[in-house]
């Protein structure tokens, strides 16, 4: 692949202060612990929300892997980013989930309608431009729950979860060039179905 | 629908391109490109258009009060732990025996012939596995944590 990157397969460099949030952790210090789950239980559940889109099953499942995250977190390298493999666990949290059920994700979990937000970013929003934004919105989020696992779980790392392409290749275990490629594929895929879905013509509700 | 670069230029490069993730050269070589090729420039488009409605998109997310509420699951996680611990105790003793009686019974060649090559089958797929595990936590940088 003539387009990646040169730290192939590299996680991203550690932020200080999350390094040095981790080590007090690590050594027990009750405010950083404190800290370290408020941040991460965060990044977990709406994670969990994106892949599953049931807002319940996203609260279970970052529960279970604050646990997970904080049972191994004595033996968890403090100069490696905390992010990808906190977002590992909670990918392999769903995927044992939707298997345990065992029937195909979207059949059992129905996006549920009260998941997205939506407060205007800009001081005086135009309101068509926002209406438009948030019918696109919407759209794509439920579009998104249609494409099979492999290509949503990177979309939402990249696109909701803003993680680098090193990141992602970590926390999903393949290589960088094959996140660009199976990216690029989901982005199309996604691309076509939201068109389709404008072409039908179908009502969009939010959320 | 945006058609097929007439040049069949590695599309894939348009998603680089557009996360920012490409080297200084290949980037600027798809720019070069997205400069004469108006497909591969509408593809762009439409993916930007499609990545600026997910990135601008906001998700509610409970309060820190529901987290106190939920179950810690630790419960659960013992009585699975001892489940599991207890099934492959059961496994090993009561296949053990089982084995060791079908060995010790005079049976028809082709009857242990089956059940031995089963057995090894499995027994090869499991090994398999294993190796398979063994060599991707080689190279998992957080092969020392949970996953």
């Amino acid at each position: 692949m003539t387009g990646t990157h040169p730290m192939i397969g590299a996680a991203a460099a550690q932020p200080p202060d999350e390094a040095r949030i981790v080590v007090l952790a690590q050594r027990g210090e009750a405010s950083a612990c404190e800290e370290l789950a408020r941040t991460c239980r965060r990044q977990a559940y709406l994670f969990a929300l994106q892949l599953t889109g049931n807002p319940d099953d996203a609260l279970d499942i970052a529960q279970d892997a604050m646990l997970r995250f904080f049972r191994s977190l004595g033996r968890f390298d403090a100069s490696r980013p905390v992010r990808p493999w906190l977002l590992r666990i909670v990918r392999n949290l769903v995927r044992d989930r939707a298997r345990r059920r065992r029937v195909r994700r979207t059949e059992s979990l129905e996006p549920a309608g009260d998941v997205l937000r939506f407060e205007p970013r800009d001081a005086r929003p135009d309101p068509e431009a926002l209406a438009a934004r948030r019918q696109l919105q919407a759209l794509v989020w439920r579009c998104l729950q249609e494409l099979p696992n492999h290509y949503r779980e990177v979309l939402v790392l990249r696109d909701y979860q803003d993680l680098p392409y090193n990141e992602i290749a970590v926390a999903l275990k393949i290589p960088r060039g094959t996140v660009m490629s199976r990216l690029h594929r989901a982005r199309c895929r996604l691309q076509e179905v939201v068109r389709q879905r404008m072409e039908s013509g179908e009502e969009v509700a939010d959320g | 629908m945006v058609e097929r670069c007439p040049r069949a230029f590695d599309e894939t490069l348009i998603t680089g391109y557009l996360d920012g993730e490409l080297t200084q050269a290949t980037e600027q070589r798809v720019r070069i490109h997205l400069e004469d090729c108006a497909n591969c420039a509408a593809l762009l488009d439409e993916l930007r258009t499609l990545r600026e409605a997910t990135m601008s998109t906001e998700f509610s997310k409970p309060d820190d009060t529901q987290w106190d509420e939920r179950p810690r699951g630790r419960v659960s996680w013992l009585v699975r732990s001892t489940g599991w611990v207890l099934a492959i105790l059961w496994l090993v003793v009561v296949g053990g025996y089982a084995l060791w009686e079908f060995w010790q019974t005079p049976t028809n060649p082709v009857e242990r012939l089956l059940v031995v090559g089963g057995l090894s089958a499995f027994a090869l797929l499991f090994v398999s596995v294993v190796l398979d595990r063994i060599k991707a936590a080689r190279t998992d940088p957080y092969r020392e944590v949970e996953k």
